[in-house]
């Protein structure tokens, strides 16, 4: 099954919410998974354990390494990934909300090997791809080995 | 929204382009009713003008060798078979044989189609080759207004 289960990398920001109405439209064609996964960058949240925070109390449990504010922030945005998933599964298809520290490609490749993930569905800004700021996202374009829909979102947000 | 209505499907004809096909077979389930295959020429012993379309404009074969004549009404047939295999999947279909730079003649037909989607396989080349030539996908990916679905290996 060629959308059977997506992996939707996703950052609270404009370009990542640009996604989801495509992969809405993907259950048509098969889609009967989602995994929202949401990337800890070392340079924004500084070094975690790395393992997959995917419910509330490990979250809440890293009061314990980092700065309250921190896990607040990371708490706020496990929320607002749910309330993204809630959507999906009105639709009936199952989800799956997740986040690991690491490096952006990396997270994002080894995630999608791991799982078995059939496409990646990835939002970026048209900015992000610019000559001079062509790292990141092609970095994640090379390390997949797996069909990735990319939607572009033409303004980075201010 | 028609967010897949309409569909550029980028062809080599090679094997990776082959497992595109299926992906574009696959979104006439998520409302797929159009299709615009392409293909784009960018080896010929005589240098044409950028963006010649070589499906309509046959006077051009004139000035070409009888081998570079060949060659290409062999990739319009091929384009052909793509197109009756498209249309038995009840998909309306058209066809672009172009000459010029691939991932700018790509574009160019996604923006003149209006398509909503880019459907294309991606090669990996070597590192080095890629930080001094750039890839045909990311420069589509780049350039494009619209999505674009890179297909990177075989389903299994």
């Amino acid at each position: 099954m060629l959308f059977e289960k997506v992996l939707y990398p996703f950052d609270g920001k404009k370009a990542s919410l640009e996604v989801k109405p495509y992969v809405l439209k993907l259950k048509e064609a098969g889609c009967k998974e989602v995994h929202l996964l949401y990337v800890l960058v070392p340079s924004e949240w500084g070094i975690l354990a790395k393992e997959e925070y995917d419910c509330i109390e490990k979250i809440e449990a890293l009061k314990a390494a980092i700065e309250e504010g921190f896990v607040d922030a990371l708490l706020r945005m496990f929320k607002k990934m749910e309330e993204v998933a809630s959507e999906f599964e009105k639709e009936g298809v199952k989800t799956k909300v997740v986040m690991i520290p690491g490096e952006l490609d990396e997270v994002i490749s080894e995630y999608a090997k791991k799982n078995d993930v059939k496409l990646v569905a990835l939002g970026i800004t048209s900015e992000s791809l610019s000559f001079f700021r062509v790292g990141k996202v092609l970095d994640i374009i090379k390390a997949l080995d797996r069909p990735i829909l990319i939607v572009k979102s033409p303004e980075e947000e201010g | 929204m028609p967010l897949f209505k309409k569909v550029l499907y980028s062809t080599d004809f090679s094997p990776l382009a082959e497992v595109a096909l299926e992906y574009v077979k696959k979104l006439k389930e998520a409302g797929e009713e159009e299709v615009v295959v392409v293909h784009v020429v960018d080896d010929l012993s005589v240098e044409l003008p950028e963006g010649t379309d070589l499906i309509k404009e046959k006077e051009v074969y004139k000035i070409l060798p009888e081998v570079d004549q060949e060659y290409l009404l062999d990739l319009v047939e091929r384009l052909n078979s793509i197109k009756e295999l498209l249309e038995k999947e009840n998909l309306k279909v058209k066809t672009y044989l172009k000459y010029g730079n691939i991932p700018k003649q790509i574009v160019s037909v996604a923006d003149e189609e209006k398509v909503n989607l880019i459907v294309m396989g991606a090669h990996g080349k070597g590192l080095l080759t890629e930080l001094l030539l750039g890839s045909v996908s990311t420069d589509v990916i780049r350039e494009a207004k619209c999505p674009v679905l890179i297909v990177k290996r075989r389903e299994e």
